[in-house]
């Protein structure tokens, strides 16, 4: 499904991705964890089209295509989803609005006709309740006023609409308490098909316990320094990333 | 053919160039002078459309009457409009504004609690000149005044927004709020003039102004989602002015259509 190949990223002129490869296929979920600064963040701006970076190297491949030559928007009609570490406010634009548009545009991208006001409504409600997200957000401002974990319950809720084939969630898990993080991680759960895949971008282990994927790996320094199974999210969580970023030095 | 629609809907009735108001709706196409009366103790709706040209129109709303006016600005118009409060009589207005003109409104609060409320919005593409101004002369005491426009400028176009909050010495306990938010989009520019001139002692005012980008994590965040450049914009931009739109003086199903239609065709040009 996806297919990174020694990708090169800047913003301005630092270099934050230094040659990343990775390869995601359907029915996959994988964890990518990491020290703060290492470049995680960036990635997942990077392959959603983020226009503040530059792709200076590599290539990256989407479905048998390549994803670079793509906008924001266009990779997001191809079923490329990124979950917000930081979901934005909009004021005066209702969730239920913005997500009726957002939806029509991936249904004309598959070529589907546009939903009637009656499915979409359907549609709205059962999508809702995946994340236990009260249905009166909806008919409020795109996360304004939200709290932190009505935000992230947000994400997961614009996710099950949308139905993309890869769904990048960056650090989702921050900021939440542990009711929060299980149903925002059960949402995403239920969410998962043999059709799909689901990259987690998280800090803490904890996350990896309701979310459990095939692979983890630990970004350093713009690069993937090593890669496991969900074993080694247990072993960082208990001994850190001191024991990998010192065999990178030793490198 | 909208604002005929918008008309029809309100069943308003067209005004002859002068005269006394009942109550009921009525509606001025403001391409002359005119002086008109509101009765005492009526209640009001007027729809004034300007008209190619300049027009001035002054209104007294006497006494415990109440005037709510919608005021259509699609023209490249100069209109000013000269409202006189009477005591204990209220003036609400909403005003939306989208082509290059200039509109001066000029209320003066000339009898005790009398109130005055103008919501505000315009929106200018491509080259617009405009110039919106909202004075508000507090000439005697306990009246109220709230000034609220929106302004959002794009594409070389150029807005300016003028307001002078003048409290007479004798106008103890005035409460007035004004306040001034703008968005620019790439070239457009707006300049905000907000003013207050104060000869009382016991008052209550504020004022504001803001001259602001568009959202660009929000342009980003919608974006992702699949909304085209164009669309996202539009709907913060929409998302922006809404409020002046869907709290408009004049209500009606149609109006709010009407407006909505007008706006997002202008938006449709950002």
């Amino acid at each position: 499904m996806l297919k990174v190949e020694n990708l090169h990223a800047s913003v301005g002129d630092k270099e934050i991705l230094k040659g990343i490869n990775l390869t995601v296929k359907a029915g996959e979920v994988h964890a990518i964890m990491g020290p703060n600064g290492s470049g995680k963040s960036t990635l997942a701006s990077v392959l959603a089209g983020n226009e503040k970076f530059t792709v200076t190297a590599g290539s990256v491949e989407f479905e048998g295509e390549n994803l670079l030559q793509y906008n924001i928007e266009e990779r997001s009609r191809k079923g490329l989803f990124l979950g917000f570490q930081y979901p934005v406010e909009i004021p005066g634009v209702t969730m239920a609005n913005f997500m009726k548009i957002a939806v029509n545009e991936q249904r004309k991208a598959r070529g589907l006709e546009p939903l009637t006001a009656a499915e979409y409504l359907r549609m709205m409600k059962e999508k809702s309740a995946i994340v236990e997200l009260d249905s009166k957000l909806t008919s409020r401002a795109v996360n304004e006023g939200f709290s932190g974990g009505e935000k992230k319950k947000n994400e997961i809720f614009q996710m099950a609409m949308l139905d993309p084939k890869l769904a990048i969630l960056d650090e989702t898990d921050s900021g939440l308490d542990i009711d929060a993080l299980r149903i925002v991680a059960t949402g995403v759960t239920r969410l998962k098909r043999e059709d799909n895949a689901t990259v987690v971008i998280t800090h803490y282990q904890r996350l990896l316990d309701y979310i459990v994927p095939d692979y983890v790996h630990v970004l350093y320094k713009g690069r993937i320094i090593y890669t496991g199974d969900k074993t080694l999210a247990l072993k960082l969580e208990k001994e850190g990333y001191d024991w990998l970023i010192n065999d990178y030095k030793e490198e | 053919m909208e604002i005929v629609r918008l008309l029809a809907s309100l069943q308003a009735s067209p005004m002859p160039l002068s005269g006394c108001l009942g109550s009921g709706v009525w509606s001025i196409e403001a391409d002359a002078d005119r002086d008109i009366v509101v009765e005492a103790g009526s209640e009001a709706r007027l729809v004034v459309v300007d008209g190619e040209g300049s027009a001035e129109i002054n209104i007294d709303v006497e006494s415990g009457a109440k005037l709510r006016i919608l005021n259509i600005v699609h023209h490249h118009s100069a209109t000013t409009m000269a409202i006189a409060v009477a005591e204990g009589a209220e003036c609400r207005m909403t005003q939306v504004v989208c082509s290059s003109s200039d509109s001066r409104v000029v209320a003066s609060l000339v009898g005790r609690e009398a109130r005055f409320e103008l919501g505000g919005v315009f929106v200018l593409t491509d080259g617009d000149q405009t110039s919106v101004t909202a004075d508000v002369n507090h000439m005697t005491s306990d009246c109220v005044s709230r000034i609220k426009v929106k302004g959002v400028a794009s594409g070389k176009s150029h807005g300016r927004f003028s307001g002078l909050v003048y409290v007479a010495p004798d106008a103890q306990r005035t409460d007035s709020e004004q306040t001034n938010r703008n968005v620019t989009i790439g070239e457009g520019r707006i300049e905000t003039l907000p003013q207050l001139e104060i000869y009382a002692d016991d008052v209550k005012c504020s004022h504001g102004a803001t001259v602001g980008q568009m959202d660009s994590d929000a342009i980003l965040y919608m974006r992702q989602r699949g909304l085209s450049l164009a669309d996202a914009k539009r709907l913060q931009i929409e998302g922006f002015v809404d409020d002046v739109v869907l709290h408009s003086a004049v209500e009606g199903d149609v109006v709010a259509e009407v407006l909505t239609q007008l706006l997002a065709d202008k938006l449709n040009e950002l």
